[in-house]
């Protein structure tokens, strides 16, 4: 097996007297495009969140590129973030800079090259996140919910990171840009060599752009596999998931 | 993993790099200016990131119209991150810089910003006045629990600081008047100077000046806040009007408020002054409270209690309104509440000043 860049064992969460993990392991590998679904309250997001290092589990043990997330010192942790990008969930992009500033701060605080070079290369960035030359200048206010997207996926890009955390990169967009979306993070992926960690609800990312899917469910990985090896497992929650897209597939047909 | 290395082969023209191509690798560039680069030589390449392909390609063609070089002895992966930086360089030319504004520039924009908020502070005066005329037809839609809370912020939690600001203002000029009329023996009139200026003006302008810093800007956030959370839009969706909802229960607030905090704040001073007069001019307690009945007409405390709803109209709709028009982002919360206190802070010196005139040809 290939070079494992997230390695979770054992992890146990408990949040505000409630269980949200019991003793949960996962794992990718270098190169995986991977997509982390569950039900609401599955704690998805509370997971990518103690991955990046935003949130202490109760007990386990989470590695990134071999090296513990939890037991590193804040400059081993600062080297560790370099290597990874995160788009979270409504673009967090800071709203008092321009867009071109906004992907450039990663590039002024962890890299010594002159601002220009950055904004230069903040532009590119731009560019490869599918957006013309004139947003640079604009406001994220200024921006359409598909756009801001794409600034945030732009600013995750910017330090060129091996792997890349998506909080439900298509919630919010209407299936046409979500649907361009999915193809740039996949044309990304295999041009960039990245590894794509995503949490999502959105069925047509699922069957367009993934490698593979874990599937949270009870605190623990129901299962994880491509989609056609998900379908055996005999489960109420994902027969119920994978029905609302049957079902949804028929009522375009009666059409 | 080795470190990113270039030279430059003149004989070939050839621009040769080596080692880790990261966005860090940008010191290790020879200096190619006023030379052609025909060739792009990667053999010895171990990684390439589209920062470093960036670079690499920004060296060999400064601009993205030059020729593209010869690309030689890539690796395949390094060769497609390549060709993929290449098709979007173009978007990367560098743009004019933020345009600098002159003295001149910087005067006329702050002019118009001012006269904007001028127009705009009267615009919002004539829309507060239809929503309050459509209220009083519709007695129902007071929001009178808005209308409670709101009080008990802006009231009762401003009763500290009013009544211990007051007294300490009060104990400090007790002080200083009572060392001068020591001098002549006037030690009396210590009582008359102290009530005067607690109740006409000190009492008024620091209670204002306190709640336009602790009210106003509270406003001002909250409000502006909304707005950029969409809930200004949610209101008004909901068949609501935002000036009914937010805006007419705090102006009403501040206008009973300000009133009772005046007041509050003249007995501490007065209570303030009472203490020092005792210890520091031998004027007993019950001899300040024979003065005072004798010196203080109710002119004095009424202009300075009448004052106080005035300064409350011009706080609640400086506030509200710099709250309604924060635009949607983060520093413009902040803009604004700063404008908020700065534009109630020069309205109170401004009417007060206006007020002393006033009161003095009118003889009161």
């Amino acid at each position: 097996m290939a070079e494992l860049v997230i390695d979770v064992q054992n992890v146990s969460t408990t949040l505000g007297g409630r269980s949200i993990h019991r003793d949960l392991s996962l794992s990718v590998a270098r190169g995986e495009v991977i997509a982390l679904i569950g039900g609401s309250g599955t704690g998805k997001s509370v997971l990518m969140r103690e991955i990046i290092g935003l949130l202490k589990p109760q007990a386990g043990r989470i590695e990134l590129f071999g090296q513990s997330v939890w037991d590193s010192t804040s400059e081993q942790m600062n080297t560790l973030r370099r290597r990874f990008g995160v788009l979270f969930q409504d673009g967090a992009l800071f709203s008092s800079l321009t867009v071109e500033d906004n992907v450039a701060t990663p590039l002024f605080e962890h890299t010594d090259l002159p601002h220009a070079t950055c904004r230069q290369l903040a532009r590119l960035k731009l560019a490869l996140a599918g957006l013309p030359p004139d947003t640079a200048g604009k406001r994220p206010s200024e921006l359409s919910g598909g756009m801001r997207k794409r600034v945030a996926l732009a600013r995750a890009l910017a330090l060129d990171p091996e792997l890349l955390f998506l909080d439900e990169p298509t919630s919010g967009l209407d299936p046409i840009s979500a649907r361009a979306f999915d193809k740039l993070i996949r044309l990304l992926a295999d041009s960039l060599g990245l590894t794509v960690f995503l949490v999502t609800h959105d069925l047509d990312t699922l069957f367009s752009i993934i490698d593979r899917v874990i599937v949270l469910s009870d605190g623990q990985v129901l299962g994880s596999g491509t989609l056609a090896e998900l379908k055996h497992i005999d489960d109420p929650w994902l027969r119920d998931y994978f029905a609302a897209r049957a079902s949804e597939g028929e009522t375009v047909h009666g059409n | 993993m080795r470190e990113a290395s270039a030279h430059f082969d003149e004989a070939q023209g050839a621009l040769i790099a080596s080692g880790v191509w990261h966005a860090e690798a940008a010191s290790a560039l020879p200096n190619v200016s006023g030379k052609t680069v025909r060739i792009l030589d990667g053999a010895g390449v171990a990684e390439l990131d589209t920062n470093g392909a960036w670079l690499l390609l920004t060296a060999a063609r400064p601009r993205a119209s030059d020729p593209m070089p010869e690309l030689r002895a890539f690796q395949p992966q390094h060769l497609a991150m390549l060709n993929l930086v290449a098709q979007h360089a173009a978007a990367t030319a560098a743009q004019t810089g933020p345009h600098r504004e002159g003295m001149l520039e910087l005067i006329g924009r702050s002019t118009l910003v001012v006269w904007a908020n001028v127009v705009g502070l009267l615009g919002f005066v004539g829309q507060l006045f239809l929503e309050l005329m459509t209220l009083l037809g519709h007695p129902g839609r007071w929001r009178w629990r808005e209308f409670g809370t709101q009080l008990g912020s802006i009231f009762v939690g401003a009763i500290p600081i009013v009544a211990g600001m007051l007294f300490l203002l009060g104990v400090v000029f007790a002080y200083l008047l009572g060392d001068q009329a020591l001098q002549f023996g006037a030690n009396i009139f210590v009582v008359d100077g102290i009530l005067l200026a607690v109740m006409r003006e000190v009492s008024p302008v620091i209670v204002a000046v306190l709640v336009a810093g602790r009210t106003g800007a509270a406003i001002t956030a909250q409000i502006g806040t909304m707005k950029v959370t969409d809930e200004i839009d949610a209101i008004t969706t909901l068949g609501l009007s935002p000036l009914a909802v937010l805006v007419i229960p705090r102006m009403l607030a501040l206008l009973i408020a300000m009133p009772l905090l005046v007041f509050i704040g003249d007995i501490a001073g007065v209570v303030g002054g009472m203490l020092v007069a005792q210890e520091q001019l031998d004027i007993s307690y019950s001899i300040f409270r024979d003065r005072m009945v004798d010196v203080l007409e109710l002119t004095t405390l009424l202009v300075g209690l009448c004052k106080a709803p005035v300064f409350a109209v011009f706080i609640a709709l400086i506030a509200c309104r710099m709250g309604l028009s924060v635009t949607r982002d983060a520093r413009s919360v902040g803009a604004n509440t700063t404008s908020t206190v700065v534009q109630s802070l020069v309205a109170i010196i401004v009417l007060n000043a206006m007020f002393a005139v006033t009161f003095v040809k009118l003889g009161i």
